[in-house]
């Protein structure tokens, strides 16, 4: 059951709204768990910054435009990435009678997973299904 | 008279179920009713706000606390605090032209009421007042009503029910 016309508007939305709107969501809660997994206080990140507490606050809590070069002195001092690049590579798969060469783009990032999803992934799969 | 349903709004989303509140005697909830009046005035942010809430909140991360972050008494002012610049794209998150005002019961399950235009610095100051009140009404009586146990909270199948269990719950 939906609201037919939260339907209708969102099948109207531009993809490209849809995307940020979740990218900048996914940012906030990212940086917001790094904080808290290495429980970091906005005012300590502050000084290992060389910011004023002030500053971060705005950067976490709204005032800030993210650029890309604040999203690195952020991912540098939190320690961990905040956002990933897909990345192409190539897979060679040895076949009877030759090679075959297949490119795959490999993305890492991905919305945390639920607990269901945790489950799926952990049941063995045989190597056959996965490739 | 004064009375109103809790209902379900969107229950398709991965992360969380959406509720709405609808007067008894109308034919239209809460929550439509500001998509209608600003779908056109504020298409885009519209838009936006839709996508947060849908998207963002209702399939990749449930209503956690970073994305739940206006306070304004009893309720949470949509969407959250913030804005951010990647590449070319620059949204301003302080400057939302609209609030939708919210309940969050649990991470998974949320109550969306009727909201409006944010020309003010405080709800009080602006012509949002009259729904950010009414908003709150609304969540003291629902809040109210979880306390008595007359509306149980089931956060496994991200649901509410009445005291019988049953999905029809009139406040």
């Amino acid at each position: 059951m939906k609201s037919k016309i939260a339907e209708r508007i969102l099948n109207s939305t531009p993809k490209d709204v849809e995307i940020y709107v979740r990218l900048y969501a996914d940012l906030v809660v990212r940086i917001t768990d790094i904080l808290k997994e290495k429980q970091m206080t906005q005012k300590a990140l502050a000084e290992n910054l060389g910011k004023q507490p002030s500053e971060i606050h705005k950067w976490l809590s709204g005032d800030h435009n993210f650029t890309l070069r604040s999203l690195a002195k952020l991912q540098a001092e939190l320690g961990e990435e905040i956002i990933y690049i897909p990345q192409k590579v190539i897979y060679t798969h040895y076949i009877e009678g030759g090679v075959k060469t297949m490119h795959m783009t490999v993305v890492k990032n991905s919305a945390k997973p639920s607990i269901d999803t945790l489950y799926i992934e952990s049941t063995p799969q045989p190597l056959a299904d996965v490739i | 008279m004064n009375i109103f349903e809790l209902k379900i709004w969107d229950d398709e989303r991965s992360k969380c179920t959406f509720y709405t509140v609808q007067w008894i005697d109308t034919e239209i909830s809460e929550t439509d009713k500001f998509l209608i009046r600003y779908e056109t005035s504020h298409s885009d942010a519209i838009q936006q706000l839709l996508s947060f809430i849908l998207k963002a909140v209702g399939e990749d991360h449930g209503a956690v606390d970073a994305l739940f972050n206006r306070f304004e008494n009893e309720v949470v002012g949509l969407p959250n605090k913030g804005n951010a610049r990647l590449g070319e794209f620059k949204y301003h998150y302080p400057e939302f032209p609209l609030r939708l005002y919210a309940l969050k019961i649990t991470d998974n399950i949320v109550v969306l009421f009727d909201g409006g235009v944010k020309d003010g610095p405080t709800n009080q100051a602006s012509s949002l007042q009259g729904k950010w009140q009414e908003a709150c009404h609304f969540a003291k009586r629902i809040l109210e009503e979880i306390r008595d146990k007359n509306i149980q909270v089931d956060e496994y199948n991200k649901l509410l029910t009445n005291h019988l269990g049953e999905s029809e719950i009139i406040i």
